[in-house]
């Protein structure tokens, strides 16, 4: 079973990678949803005895991240009219060669790292390190809005893997609210984007700089 | 006399089956798109053809023109016997031969680039300077890829680097192979070896001004340089030297057309990448062997 | 014939060659070789173990401390490399830079010549600090004066000018070194001292001073225009030989004194730096000799990686692969001397017969210099490190070292590994860089008058050339010939590695390569014979149909490196102006592209400008005026008294 998770998580880093080399938005939104799914399996397979509640929450996250925030981001996508090119301010060789030197980081800061017995040979702890460096990385390194969402749906992944290893002690209930707010911020932010289409004729969030008075 | 028959029938394998392979992927481009397509043998008819053929040289060629094609030709060859087949091993084998392997390689690829250059067009100049400069990421990938084997096994002979299976990594070194491959010998999406379109190759274009018999050379060496990738894959990701000689056999050729008809496959479906996307395609594959390193290290710790 | 007796003879010919250079050319070349002849033979007497390691005290004590001389294997590696190119370099200059060329300078320049074997012979056989640092600072000087041999040139003065003052900050940390070692040690004497951990910490210092003179990253910055403008055959013995004694000096000190901890890291990334770097700059040159200058970093930057995992080895015990990742180093050594000084001597050729060192006036030499277009080509192979030659079996030794020391999942395995991962793209770039150099100056078409109206060097300046190929062949056919040559000057390193035979199947090795080469030569010929059987008709270059190429339209240098030099804009930081051709009947268009010596031009100098700049205005206080002394005098006194006051009511 561990070693199972294992691999999902490497699936997971490797659809980081993925998320940072790909240069055209749809792909990328692609690569988040098929992210998200694979992350909202894994409270099954932590739990011993499949409840209901986690059966419900893995559920809900599939739905959710696999399905309702890709489709939110797409439409808005479609209804801003947006050029599907992403243009990088970091490179994407170089963002692709970041998150590869963050991950293998993560993996090497993980084993120094104080942590429970029971999550020493997991990947949990390095996976989760791994994509909020990736997130970053996009947050910083990307200027249309929506790969910058795209780049936050990352760095939450990577807090939910964080969730994961408290899964015993936090109530799923937490969990759900994480999910709730993340899908409200989604809802906010297609809203925002399309004023910012409106009102800029682009969706770049460079020229964002104009309203710094 | 038995050290002499097996390097002859070595060799004649090489020279004979490799021309095989392009005529294979031909084949199934055609069945994808639902065309007969030239015969699977085509290559060898074309090979007979230019090697009676006669030779047109550019005013500007050296001597170097036709020797390059001949040395790379060599290069390639003597890099394939380097290669274990399975069980039966390397015609010859001994400790780092795996870095002259890929020295080899890089021969062919000074003295194609040497030829291509002789004759002062643009185009050949333009072909060497993507050849050269994306063979740094591929080198680099293949350099990893050789050490992530070397992790796994702990040796630096092709014979024990390539007999067992790549473990754990054996995807991902699969897969960062297979795109070193396609780089390496010039396919979709790094290059189009259909196009006629001069401005938009690297290999092609290399080689535009050969004719007769130093293009058969190039055309020969290139297949011999497909079947040797394929090999290598196949070799790296199955436990080819741990099989009976019959199974192993079977394994290999059963890996080759794999990898052929992957080949054809990604083909038919995939465009030729733009050229500012190649670089990114080999630093993925650059980082997919990194990772089976990475993974095979890990995997002898535990 | 001992090796005492050769030194002596090799000392002798050299000394009364400087006094006979300026006059008798031809006395003064016969001088030269017997010179490095007999440094040669010595080393051979002693490499191939007919004599001991030989050392020598002499009564006789210059500035104070008697002399003590030392032959051992280290040292001999690097003789017989001071005294090949010596003895080749000379023969070259003959014609090269010839009286009736030169009139001035070449009688100078033949008196220097000798100056600057001996000085090297000296520093390399000295054991002693003080004569060490004489030695060392004579080859400086002598090798400023050959660099500015055409000094009418300002470029010429201004890098020699940047040589001698770099040089000397390098000397300023040996003089620090040698003087604390012996302060520390009692005495000038050098020697192994393997057993006081005392001094490690002095071999941060001698890496800094020894570091400037091998060129290593980011120290590097005096070597490309020193090297660039530089007579021809001065480049190459600076390239081949001058910069080998900082290599020289750290192996010689590594090997004697104990290692301060995380040194041999230090050395291997500072290798592995100054090799992709050094590759890096030389692919964005378009200046033949500045090209192959930064190769010269690139190389000395895997002897370090070789250097530094020796190291690591030696310290963490690992006899096996340390020592081949020395011998690989120490082969390297001998193998960058010898295709380098090729190299720059068929770079010379072409200077001496278009006047012309930047590569997009040229093309199509080898029609009429085919014996440099052939040399050149193989030197280019040679040093891309392609088998059968020279270069790949010091890189495959270093390589064979660094796998083994990554199979063998060390602590070291990490600094081997990304020391492998920069070696190979290192080795990659470095055939562009060569695909591109032999290219574009040798095949094509001519594309200016100067490189239509070429010829072939004279037999003077091929003969050498001739000699330095047959060695790179020569060590690439037959690298088992030159294994104990090797071995021993390891075991002088290291006592312990003495009697261990380096773990590398050079004994396969070999007749692979000799097969390898046959089967090229052989098919090359024959696919020659074979294609022309029928006669060849010569058409122009097809060109996909154009009727009308011309040779501007050619790949430039500039264009051939451009997608892989593009990788490494952040330290190229390369300069470029371009117009546009305007309007319908546009008359000028312009593209012009640079690469600068980033380190100079945009740390170093700018660093040294705001250093003067501060100075000039401290300067300003002092103008004369008694008056404002009397003012500063009354200001300095009132800050104390504050000061102290500050500190009263503080306490």
């Amino acid at each position: 079973m561990n070693n199972t998770l294992n691999l999902l998580i490497g699936l997971a880093m490797g659809l980081n990678l993925m998320a940072l080399g790909s240069g055209r938005l749809p792909s990328v939104i692609r690569t988040v949803a098929i992210q998200g799914m694979v992350l909202g399996v894994m409270p099954l397979l932590i739990e011993e005895h499949i409840q209901w509640l986690a059966l419900a929450i893995a559920v809900g996250t599939v739905a959710v991240k696999g399905f309702v925030i890709p489709q939110l981001l797409q439409r808005a996508m479609r209804a801003a009219n947006i050029d599907r090119e992403i243009e990088p301010f970091i490179g994407f060789i170089p963002s692709l060669l970041l998150g590869a030197g963050g991950t293998i980081g993560a993996v090497a800061v993980a084993r120094v790292l104080p942590l429970l017995p029971e999550h020493a040979g997991s990947l949990l702890v390095p996976g989760a390190l791994a994509s909020v460096l990736t997130g970053f990385v996009m947050l910083i390194g990307r200027t249309k809005a929506i790969s910058q969402v795209c780049g936050y749906l990352i760095l939450e992944n990577g807090i939910y893997l964080f969730g994961l290893l408290l899964l015993k002690a936090t109530p799923l209930l937490v969990d759900a609210g994480i999910l709730l707010d993340l899908t409200v911020g989604v809802f906010v932010i297609g809203i925002i984007v399309d004023r910012i289409q409106r009102a800029f004729d682009s969706l770049d969030t460079r020229k964002l700089t104009i309203l710094r008075e | 006399m038995n050290v002499i028959l097996e390097t002859v029938l070595r060799l004649a394998g090489w020279l004979l089956i490799a021309p095989l392979l392009p005529g294979i992927i031909n084949k199934v481009k055609a069945w994808v798109a639902g065309r007969r397509g030239p015969p699977v043998l085509q290559l060898y008819y074309d090979l007979a053809r230019l090697w009676r053929k006669g030779v047109v040289l550019s005013t500007l060629a050296s001597p170097g023109f036709i020797a390059g094609p001949a040395i790379a030709w060599v290069a390639v060859l003597c890099a394939a016997q380097l290669l274990p087949l399975g069980p039966a091993g390397a015609a010859l084998s001994f400790r780092g031969d795996v870095l002259l392997l890929i020295y080899l390689l890089a021969t062919a690829r000074f003295c194609t680039a040497w030829a291509a250059l002789e004759t002062g067009s643009a185009f050949e100049g333009m072909g060497t300077a993507r050849e050269v400069s994306y063979a740094v990421l591929a080198e680099a990938a293949m350099i990893t890829a050789v050490l992530s084997l070397s992790v796994h096994t702990g040796s630096v002979t092709l014979v024990t680097m390539l007999a067992p299976a790549a473990g754990a990594g054996a995807v991902l070194l699969g897969a960062g192979l297979f795109v070193v491959l396609l780089a390496e010998n010039c396919r979709v999406p790094f290059d189009d070896p259909n196009t006629h379109l001069e401005l938009t190759m690297i290999h092609e274009v290399m080689v535009l001004d050969h004719s007769g018999p130093p293009f058969a050379a190039i055309l020969h060496g290139a297949s011999m340089k497909l079947l040797l990738f394929a090999l290598l894959l196949t070799e790296a990701v199955l436990p080819v030297g741990e099989l009976s000689p019959v199974a192993a056999a079977g394994a290999l050729a059963g890996g080759v057309l794999a990898v052929t008809v992957g080949v054809g496959l990604v083909e038919s479906l995939l465009a030729r990448f733009a050229f500012r996307r190649v670089p990114l395609l080999l630093t993925m594959a650059f980082l997919l062997c990194l990772f089976a390193l990475l993974v095979a290290w890990k995997g002898g710790e535990a | 014939m001992t090796p005492g007796l050769l030194l002596f003879v090799a000392a002798c010919a050299l000394a009364v060659s400087i006094v006979a250079g300026p006059k008798f050319p031809r006395v003064w070349l016969a001088l030269v070789l017997v010179g490095t002849v007999s440094l040669l033979g010595s080393a051979v007497f002693v490499l191939s173990g007919a004599a001991p390691a030989a050392e020598w005290r002499f009564a006789w004590a210059p500035g104070g401390d008697p002399i003590h001389l030392r032959l051992d294997g280290l040292s001999a590696i690097f003789v017989a490399l001071v005294s090949v190119l010596g003895g080749a370099g000379a023969a070259y200059s003959l014609t090269y830079w010839s009286d009736h060329h030169y009139p001035r300078s070449a009688p100078r320049g033949r008196a220097w010549w000798s100056a600057l074997v001996l000085s090297l012979v000296s520093v390399l056989v000295a054991s002693n600090g003080l004569h060490f640092l004489i030695g060392w600072e004579v080859f400086t000087v002598s090798a400023y004066f050959l660099i500015t041999l055409d000094r009418g040139w300002r470029q010429v003065r201004a890098a020699g000018w940047l040589y001698l003052a770099a040089s000397h900050v390098g000397t300023v940390c040996l003089f620090a070194f040698f003087s604390t070692l012996s302060a520390k040690t009692g005495s000038w004497d050098l020697g192994p001292l393997r057993d006081r951990a005392d001094l490690a910490p002095l071999l941060w210092v001698a890496l800094f001073g020894f570091g400037v003179k091998a060129g290593l990253f980011p120290l590097h910055i005096w070597l490309p225009s020193a090297h660039a403008n530089a007579p021809s055959h001065v480049s190459a013995i600076m390239s081949g030989a001058a910069i080998k004694m900082g290599v020289y000096g750290l192996m010689r000190f590594t090997g004697w004194l104990p290692q301060p901890s995380g040194f041999g890291t230090a050395i291997i990334s500072i290798g592995a730096i100054s090799a992709l770097l050094g590759i890096a700059f030389a692919l964005a040159q378009n200046d033949l000799k500045r090209l192959l200058a930064y190769c010269s970093v690139e190389n000395v930057g895997v002897i370090t990686i070789g250097l530094g995992l020796a190291l690591l080895g030696a310290s963490h015990g690992h006899a096996a692969w340390g020592q081949l990742a020395l011998a690989g180093a120490l082969l390297h050594v001998w193998n960058h001397a010898l295709f380098k000084a090729l190299l720059f001597y068929g770079a010379g050729a072409v200077l001496h017969s278009t006047g012309t060192r930047e590569m997009s006036r040229l093309g199509g030499l080898w029609k009429t210099m085919p014996w440099t277009a052939a040399l050149f080509g193989l030197g280019a192979a040679a040093i891309s490190g392609l088998p059968p030659l020279n270069g790949f079996v010091s890189e495959w030794l270093i390589y064979l070292g660094l796998f083994d020391s990554v199979t063998g999942r060390g602590p070291t395995a990490w600094a081997a590994l990304t020391a492998t991962l920069f070696l190979a793209i290192t080795g990659a770039l470095a055939l562009a860089t060569f695909v591109k150099a032999t290219s574009i100056v040798f095949l094509g078409a001519p594309r200016t008058k100067a490189a239509r109206h070429a010829h072939d060097c004279t037999p003077g300046m091929r003969r050498p050339m001739l000699v330095l190929a047959l060695l790179c062949v020569a060590i690439g056919l037959a690298p088992l010939f030159f294994l104990p040559a090797i071995s021993r000057a390891i075991g002088t390193w290291n006592p312990a590695w003495a009697n261990i035979a380096p773990a590398a199947p050079l004994a396969t090795l070999t007749p692979v390569q000799v097969a390898i080469a046959l089967l090229a030569v052989v098919a090359a010929i024959g696919l020659s014979w074979y294609s022309s059987r029928r006669g060849v008709p010569r058409t122009g270059t097809w060109d996909c149909g154009y009727a009308l190429p011309t040779a501007r339209m050619q790949y430039t240098s500039g264009s051939l490196a451009g997608i892989a030099s593009g990788w490494f804009f952040w330290i190229l930081q390369p300069e470029k102006r371009l117009r546009r051709p305007r309007g319908f009947f546009p008359l000028e268009s312009i593209r012009l592209e640079r690469t600068p010596e980033t380190m100079l031009e945009r740390v170093i100098a700018p660093f040294g400008g705001g250093v003067l700049r501060v100075s000039t205005a401290v300067r300003r206080l002092q103008h004369g005026h008694l008056q404002s002394y009397i003012l500063y005098l009354l200001a300095g006194l009132a800050t104390m008294a504050g000061l102290v006051l500050v500190l009263e009511v503080f306490q």
